[in-house]
């Protein structure tokens, strides 16, 4: 873990957020075995320790691709709007076991 | 050009703790050594949805994927990073995740799906999971001429990877169930 740069390991890039994503995930994974599984989710889920997380990781995230992601705030909206229009998320969570041909929908975009 | 395969396996717990289980899969620091693959995972969005009983998440995930030597020199990189989005339903009790690999698009690509269910032979107390992986190389790319060798090696990995997937899986599955009687007891 020295200041040397790793062999463009962009891996450990988000290094620096690994604590306050620990904290972040610990509290997710509390929240979900106590509330969301039972059908509590009137509330938004550790929302403090997640903006932390999430600055350090706006920050600190090198890979493009995976920045748009975190920036995108439509990722979960537009698959949102898939499934109501058509019953099913396709795009991103695509679920359908029988229907598996998740090829042409990715370079069509 | 593709090979697909597909896995189904029952856990002998409930939806609840399984579910759990799958989320904290990639991120216990105890869990490191087995899934020496995975370097990072990073949640990059969440999303909960009061009205449908439903959370969407977007994850990074970061995977050490070294092939044979003459793949590694046409590909000239060994860290893959991969996008998983996970819908749960609470209501109904599905979850559904799908990854893809988002890096070394134009030589490859790979999509795996799994799904946890409450098991229909025992709704309140299993959980079957269907896994689904399809991997393909890209027929123009540099690895086109040996896909169908890379392609193999490729789901051999991932097979040997979702035997120890399921092991951790039954790991904390078992932790979870120590510690939730622990605490009725």
């Amino acid at each position: 873990m020295g200041i040397k740069r790793e062999s463009k390991r962009s891996a450990s890039a988000t290094s620096p957020c690994a604590d306050l994503r620990a904290v972040y995930h610990n509290c997710f994974n509390r929240w979900y075995s106590e509330k969301f599984v039972k059908g509590q989710l009137d509330e938004e889920p550790c929302v403090s320790e997640w903006q932390k997380y999430r600055a350090c990781l706006s920050e600190h995230l090198e890979d493009k691709k995976l920045k748009r992601f975190l920036e995108e705030e439509t990722i979960v909206h537009s698959s949102m709007k898939a499934e109501t229009k058509c019953g099913i998320v396709e795009q991103y969570a695509g679920s359908e076991l029988h229907s598996f041909a998740p090829f042409q929908s990715q370079s069509a975009k | 050009m593709v090979r697909a395969y597909s896995q189904e396996y029952t856990y002998k717990h409930p939806w609840e703790r399984v579910t759990c289980a799958s989320w904290r899969k990639f991120t216990d620091p105890e869990n490191k050594r087995t899934l020496s693959h995975i370097l990072e995972v990073d949640t990059l969005n969440r999303k909960v949805d009061p009205e449908s009983g439903k959370l969407y998440t977007t994850r990074a995930i970061t995977i050490h994927a070294p092939g044979p030597w003459f793949i590694r020199k046409i590909v000239g990189q060994d860290i893959c990073h991969c996008v998983e989005s996970t819908v749960v339903d609470a209501w109904s009790q599905s979850m559904q995740l799908t990854t893809r690999n988002i890096s070394l698009q134009k030589f490859i690509e790979v999509v795996e799906k799994i799904r946890y269910d409450p098991h229909p032979d025992n709704p309140n107390g299993w959980t079957i999971c269907r896994q689904e992986t399809s991997i393909r190389i890209k027929p123009l790319s540099a690895l086109a001429s040996m896909a169908e060798k890379v392609e193999q090696r490729c789901a051999e990995r991932f097979v040997q990877n979702s035997v120890k997937g399921r092991e951790v899986m039954e790991r904390i599955c078992k932790y979870l169930e120590a510690e939730s009687s622990g605490l009725t007891i």
